[in-house]
């Protein structure tokens, strides 16, 4: 009986070793992807706020004033007038009925390859 | 055995040989026993002397916690980033750790060949815990040094703080230091307010810090700099500086102050400017001035609260007031009897000394107090300054308080008491902070009766149509700004000289619904050109102007050109 008993006793504790030994190393084996994983997350974290850091100083007013005014001939831009604000009231009510002569004249203007909208409004 | 005998013997008594072993036994486990327990006694003593050691972390006498904390990032009101923080990675060494310090110091500058070597290896080796290698490095240098897997050397995040706009909004911010703790500015008002402490206890990181919401506006405070450095430039200035409130809550939407710093590099802020040292401040809120003849609205809009003074009163102004030995006179006389808005308009000296005379001096005091001007800002900025307004006024302060001379106020304050004046009489203290509507309402405090407030934006108009605001207003066309100037004579050495001036334009648009009231100072302009004039409307209020033209479309304000506007705000009878 007692026999019986140490034999088993002693198979568990050699299953047991084996498994104690086996689970250290998956644990450190975890530990060290832990460690990695922490590693590269810090790391893109860090490149993250670097890259925010950037994204913000290329937004800011004073980073893009110089460039517009650096391109302003090439691009035609200018600061705006007070005299280019339009309002609500500037633009004509929609005509009761179709101007049908007005299509027609659009269309054919179209058709001849002169699109009235490459010209600015009022023509100047 | 025994041999028996006839005499009767004590009995012997003799240990048997297995008893004897017995003993022997019982004796040798004692002893083991004893032993073992010694051994424990020592292995648990070494146990609890292990427990209490205290390692060391601290890296050169700061805390771990202290070098990786970081601070929150402040954004303005639209959501731009005016403060961030970057983390970077710093390399330091474990000395004790490293097992060859010549091939760790060979290998290491293959990545940092600018280390000395010989300085290195003097770092490396001995049997410190801890040892700065280099500070602020970038995560590419860190990958490459990690690759080189030298035992004993490894890396901690520290926060360094980045101003993406540079110079922009310096005295807003403020700036930090080595430390990371705040040195001015809003920086300085957040540690107070509690980051410190988080800081200390090492919670202080990234993810459990809420940014910061200013009510600043980037774009609108790029405009003020820009115009203000512009304008130091055309009048050859010393100083400019400029603010501007939203008069509905009392938020401040931008705040310069020239000449500033850069607040990524900290050190600028003493660097003296012009060979000057010291000028760098903050003039809004940490300077007083007298602000001249932009005090008159103040003496204008007290008197006329108090019923004392109608807007249809006339005022002799023909002659100059006498005190003692003083006489006050106009310095653009018109040497007749003005109304009330002509006083304004063509800015008369004796005019406002004979309206505060009608209202009482000591009433006018008293409405100094009521308007806040004896009492600091309530603004969040550390840098803040009290005003110099004389307990009780004599007949001479009193006349010369009434239109801006003998009195100190900080330019802020002005902005502020305008604001009230125009946002009908309702006072909002000015804030950095973004105000709810419940707020708004919990905290407003009216100076002034609605009435009055209309009264008070009829004159600023009629002055920008009319008065000295003309040169502003053809900046600022179609955006109804109303403003008075304020041109004084600077004190040198104990006398008002008559070459130093310093100029002030107060004002406030759109005058029909306002919105934003501004206060530009320039400090000791000169004239632009043989054309133009050297007081406070050919510089101050030009600049105003072209200020207004620039941030007036960004803030959705858009130009109206109706004359029957200007005919409403500024109704023919007081032209």
């Amino acid at each position: 009986m007692i026999r019986k008993l140490n034999i088993f006793l002693m198979l568990t504790s050699a299953v047991a070793f084996v498994a104690v030994y086996g689970l250290k190393y998956s644990v450190e084996e975890i530990a060290k992807s832990k460690t990695m994983l922490e590693r590269q997350i810090e790391h893109q974290k860090g490149q993250l706020s670097l890259l925010e850091a950037d994204w913000s100083y290329l937004n800011q007013p004073g980073y893009i004033q110089p460039i517009v005014e650096r391109h302003a001939d090439a691009l035609n831009l200018a600061p705006i007038t007070q005299a280019q604000f339009g309002s609500l009231e500037d633009l004509p009510m929609r005509p009761v009925a179709p101007d049908t002569a007005a299509m027609t004249q659009l269309f054919k203007s179209l058709e001849s390859g002169v699109d009235p909208a490459d010209k600015p409004i009022g023509g100047k | 055995m025994a041999v028996m005998t006839g005499s009767e013997a004590p009995p012997i008594s003799l240990t048997g040989a297995r008893k004897y072993r017995g003993d022997l036994t019982r004796t040798r486990i004692r002893w083991v026993i004893v032993g073992l327990v010694l051994i424990f006694a020592v292995v648990g003593g070494r146990l609890v002397q292990l427990g209490m050691v205290v390692t060391d972390t601290s890296i050169e006498g700061q805390s771990r916690e202290a070098i990786t904390a970081s601070r929150p990032a402040i954004l303005d009101r639209n959501g731009l980033e005016m403060a961030v923080d970057i983390r970077v990675p710093s390399l330091f060494a474990e000395p004790r750790r490293i097992i060859d310090v010549d091939d760790a110091v060979e290998k290491l500058r293959t990545v940092l060949p600018d280390l000395d070597p010989k300085w290195l290896r003097n770092k490396l080796s001995g049997d410190k815990g801890f040892v700065w290698i280099k500070r602020e490095l970038t995560p590419e240098i860190e990958d490459r040094i990690y690759q080189l897997g030298i035992p004993g050397l490894d890396f901690l995040t520290e926060s360094k703080r980045f101003y993406p706009g540079g110079p922009e909004a310096s005295h807003v911010l403020g700036s930090v230091n080595v430390d990371n703790q705040g040195i001015g500015g809003i920086e300085e008002h957040i540690d107070k307010d509690g980051l410190a402490l988080l800081q200390s206890v090492g919670i202080a990181n990234g993810q459990n810090l809420k940014p910061v919401h200013l009510t600043i506006d980037m774009r609108v405070q790029h405009v003020m700099r820009e115009k203000l450095l512009d304008a130091l430039t055309r009048y050859k200035a010393k100083a400019a500086a400029a603010v501007m409130i939203d008069v509905k809550t009392g938020e401040v939407i931008g705040l310069v102050s020239l000449p500033d710093f850069d607040p990524n590099n900290p050190s600028s802020m003493i660097a003296p400017y012009d060979g000057e040292p010291r000028m760098r401040f903050n003039r809004i809120t940490a300077g007083k001035y007298e602000l001249g003849s932009t005090f008159k609205t103040i003496t204008i809009a007290g008197a006329l609260d108090s019923g004392a003074v109608k807007m249809t009163d006339r005022f002799d102004a023909r002659f100059g007031v006498r005190f003692g030995r003083f006489t006050i006179t106009d310095f653009h006389g018109q040497n007749r009897i003005l109304s009330v808005p002509e006083v304004y308009k063509y800015s008369s000296n004796v005019g406002a000394i004979h309206i505060m005379q009608q209202w009482g001096k000591d009433n006018f005091r008293a409405f100094m107090t009521k308007v806040g001007f004896d009492d600091p800002l309530p603004i969040e900025l550390p840098e803040k300054t009290t005003s110099y307004i004389p307990k009780k006024f004599a007949d001479v302060t009193a006349a010369t308080a009434s239109f801006g001379h003998g009195i100190s106020i900080t330019p802020l304050h002005m902005a502020a008491a305008m604001a009230a004046f125009v946002n009908n009489g309702v006072y909002e203290p000015p804030t950095l902070y973004a105000r709810s509507p419940e707020e708004v309402v919990a905290l407003g405090k009216r100076f002034i009766s609605p009435q009055t407030s209309l009264e008070i934006r009829e004159l600023m108009r009629l002055n920008a149509l009319e008065g000295s605001g003309t040169v502003m207003d053809r900046q600022a066309q179609g955006y109804r700004v109303g403003g008075k100037t304020g041109t004084a004579e600077k004190v040198v050495n104990g006398r008002y000289s008559a070459s130093k001036d310093f100029n002030v334009f107060a004002s406030a648009f759109p005058m029909d619904d306002p919105k934003y009231a501004m206060v530009v100072i320039i400090d000791e302009p000169h004239r632009e050109g043989p054309t133009t004039g050297d007081t406070a409307g050919w510089n101050a209020g030009k600049t105003t102007g072209m200020i207004v033209a620039g941030v007036a479309p960004m803030l959705g304000i858009a130009p109206n050109f109706d004359k029957a506007l200007d005919d409403e705000m500024v109704p023919a009878a007081i032209r």
